[in-house]
């Protein structure tokens, strides 16, 4: 009998004990990897998703306080800029009951597709995007969301402005993790002039440059460009930008992460639990084992392979649940959601998985440690003595 | 006849790490299920006890919230004397117009967030009937001075009654600070209408006005009329509605928590089992013992029923503990957690673990004694006494 058929058959012994103990790791597994995904969207966003060249310039008052329209076209005319398009924030309402459910902004066709490069929007869309007065480009969370497609028409209902548009959709921006909907800002401009107003300010304005090297010199020089005048403005990095916008959500990610942490070292408590008793039940025949020529630490290591194998074995169950448990969450809850930002794109990425199994393999090795060391060292003839 | 308590609580002082290994996982569940709890109820506390039951909130119609709203001068000058309203002590109507920006705050550790600036005017405090001030005075009109709630005095930098802070354009003197029953008012600041109409070079001087009805007045009828006033497009809504729709963005979180309950619970479930059928088998004889001696199945099925709800209690007790103290202490670091209202402001909840998070806790920990037991107090029950002691 090979060793791994031996481990096998000594988990199948008390199959109901084992069936429990790999349920109660799963479950911990798959709390885990989902609890991990709100930190992760966090730092994903932060990370990978906020390019380095890219950077925004918004009033130093506030998100809510506007610019002047003119400060694009003197942000563009500045040396090291490659692209710049300006954010609007539309407000839009898709359905009443949800209120604002996905960001939606009007914004510049001409350069998008520069500044937001590294989103892989295709060459098609953005050109038909360029060319119709209502095309719009919307996330695919929020596509998904509503089961919109490329060709849809989608009216929106402004709340910040009085007047309702009716957008077709011409185009993806093939990111999981961006909601926005985005439309010509032309558009809206007509749409205000209309109804009697006029739009001649803006929301953000968000610049690529052409280089790392000239981003932080640029950083200063918009700064002081409008330093004096009517709207000061504060510009930062992309990551900064997030960091600051979701700064208010450092208590909550650091709850749960402790959440997270608590629900690791219950697994431990869980399989060192099993793996003490395996080994007290199986004294006697450990003694046999070793009277009989078997090493310590082939004993050892059996013991230990057993504890392991059973954690690690429920580890890869609870990672797999954990994907059709995001998928559940997110299809009950997920989406945009402006109170919790990133935390809530519930996405178990690769690694997630692969952290969560490694998390398994651990505590089942090292619970199996303290008792398999204790049943490996005890003497032989003592034990004999106790048990018969 | 039962079995004395003593017998149960001996059992699982016996077994020394196999009780505290089991206890330790109840302890942790109760502890991280406690803790999501309380967060959540903290949540709903600041969000939904906001507003009173008499006030209406009348916004420009399709405005989801005072921040995304904007009414002209005249309508509030009109709406003032509609029939319902109630007075003041000096006989002018309780409606208080309204104006609300969310500029950039310093976080006192160096961040930055938006934080609900309300200009008001002085009748506003007999319209928002819960806000007290409690330290220092209201600001006077036109003469740069705020005053702050008590969740915003703590947590920004300037913001304590008698510093200066800055926001907007300008830079503010902090007057006074005051308390509004733990609810989102308090993650507020307040100053004159006019003068932060003034800074956010807003053309409209309100975003909405809050109404106070006459006591005994039909306060739905109220809206409607509001409602159907043709000259403005505008809705009037009741406050405490108002805000349970903005504590809408809560609702993920609320999923999570309760998945989480149940997910961990079974967890718990399944360790408590497993720990029990143990130590019946370990056992046997002294159940098949204890069953000749005439002890009745009902008896030793109490028994274990009792070491494992003895079991879970003591983890509630352990759990419940921690996640109060932890709670505590997260809260008084971070200075309250930080939630984003659907206006993107920031609202400081104050983590707190409440009375009914431990009895939901309780029942969790009830319900992990009694499922975990149940199966393993079956089976030590229905062992036939001559079988037991010949097996061992």
């Amino acid at each position: 009998m090979s060793w791994g058929s031996l481990l096998w058959r000594n988990l199948a012994r008390n199959k109901l004990r084992s069936a429990l103990t790999g349920g109660a790791i799963a479950l911990a597994i798959a709390l885990v990897c989902f609890l991990a995904t709100m930190p992760d969207g966090m730092n994903r966003l932060l990370e990978q998703f906020a390019s380095g060249t890219r950077v925004v310039v918004h009033n130093e008052a506030g998100l809510v306080y506007p610019l002047p329209y003119a400060y694009l076209q003197k942000v563009r005319a500045m040396r090291g800029v490659v692209a710049a398009t300006s954010w609007t924030w539309f407000g839009g309402v898709f359905v009443d009951e949800e209120g604002v459910s996905f960001p939606n902004f009007a914004i510049e066709p001409d350069q998008v597709g520069v500044v937001f490069e590294d989103y892989g929007i295709a060459p098609e869309a953005l050109a038909e995007f360029r060319s119709r007065r209502d095309a719009a480009l919307v996330g695919r969370a929020t596509l998904r969301r509503y089961g919109w497609k490329p060709g849809d028409l989608v009216t929106l209902k402004g709340t910040v402005f009085p007047v309702d548009l009716r957008f077709r959709i011409v185009g993806e921006i093939p990111s999981e993790r961006a909601p926005h909907f985005w439309f010509q800002r032309e558009y809206l401009e007509q749409a205000v002039a209309a109804s009697g107003g006029r739009l001649d300010f803006l929301g953000t304005i968000w610049v690529r440059v052409d280089d790392p090297a000239r981003v932080d010199p640029l950083l200063r020089e918009i700064d002081e460009t409008f330093h004096n005048s009517e709207a000061q403005t504060s510009t930062e990095t992309e990551k900064s930008y997030f960091k600051n916008f979701f700064g208010m959500l450092e208590g909550l990610v650091m709850l749960i992460m402790i959440v997270t942490a608590l629900v690791a070292v219950c697994i431990v408590f869980i399989a060192a639990n099993t793996a003490s008793m395996t080994v007290r039940e199986r004294m006697r025949e450990i003694a046999i084992l070793k009277s009989i020529g078997f090493s310590r630490r082939l004993v050892f290591g059996m013991l230990v392979g057993e504890a392991t194998l059973l954690a690690t074995l429920a580890g890869a169950v609870g990672a797999f649940a954990s994907l059709g448990l995001s998928q559940l969450v997110r299809a009950a809850a997920g989406g945009w959601n402006p109170a919790m930002g990133p935390l809530a794109s519930f996405i178990v990425t690769n690694t997630i998985l692969v952290e969560g199994l490694f998390l398994a393999f651990f505590i089942g090795m090292l619970s199996g440690v303290v008792p398999s060391l204790g049943a490996a060292r005890r003497g032989v003839v003592q034990t004999l003595r106790e048990v018969f | 006849m039962a079995l004395p308590l003593r017998y149960s609580l001996g059992n699982l002082l016996a077994r020394r790490t196999r009780t505290a290994l089991t206890l330790g996982v109840v302890a942790v569940v109760v502890l991280a299920t406690t803790l999501l709890l309380a967060l959540v109820s903290s949540l709903r506390r600041t969000l939904i006890s906001t507003g009173s039951p008499d006030n209406l909130i009348v916004l420009r119609k399709g405005a989801t919230n005072d921040g995304s709203s904007a009414l002209p001068l005249d309508a509030y000058q009109a709406l003032r004397y509609f029939e319902g309203i109630a007075r003041g002590a000096d006989g002018e109507p309780l409606v208080s117009p309204e104006l609300v920006v969310q500029p950039f705050f310093r976080t006192r550790d160096g961040g930055r967030e938006n934080v609900l600036v309300r200009g008001v005017e002085p009748v506003a405090l007999a319209v928002h009937d819960s806000v007290r001030i409690v330290e220092g005075r209201m600001f006077n009109p036109s003469s740069g001075e705020v005053i702050v709630g008590d969740g915003v005095a703590g947590r920004y930098e300037g913001a304590a009654v008698g510093e200066q802070i800055r926001f907007g354009r300008g830079t503010w003197q902090v007057v006074g600070r005051f308390a509004s029953g733990g609810d989102s008012l308090e993650s507020e600041v307040w100053v004159d209408v006019r003068e932060l109409a003034r800074d956010a070079k807003r053309p409209l001087p309100y975003s909405g006005l809050r109404v106070r009805a006459a006591p005994g007045a039909d306060l739905d009828a109220l809206a409607r009329r509001i409602g159907d006033e043709p000259r403005w497009a505008l809705e009037a809504e009741r406050e405490t509605a108002y805000y349970a729709e903005q504590s809408k963005s809560a609702d993920a979180l609320y999923l999570i928590v309760i998945g989480l309950a149940v997910l961990s619970g079974i967890g718990a479930i399944c360790g408590a089992t497993n720990t029990l059928y143990a130590s019946v088998q370990a056992r046997t004889a002294e159940i098949g013992t204890l069953r000749a001696l005439g002890f009745s199945r009902g008896a030793i099925l109490s028994a274990f029923l009792i070491e494992s709800l003895l079991m879970a209690s003591a983890g509630f007790a352990i759990g419940g503990l921690f996640a109060w103290g932890l709670a505590a202490a997260i809260s008084s670091s971070l200075g309250g957690v930080g939630f984003a209202a659907a206006t993107f402001t920031t609202s400081v909840i104050d983590l707190h673990v409440g009375f009914l998070d431990l009895c939901w806790a309780a029942l969790l920990s009830l319900v992990i004694g009694l499922v975990g037991g149940w199966f393993p107090a079956l089976r030590a029950a229905r062992l036939r006494p001559m079988e037991a002691l010949r097996r061992a």
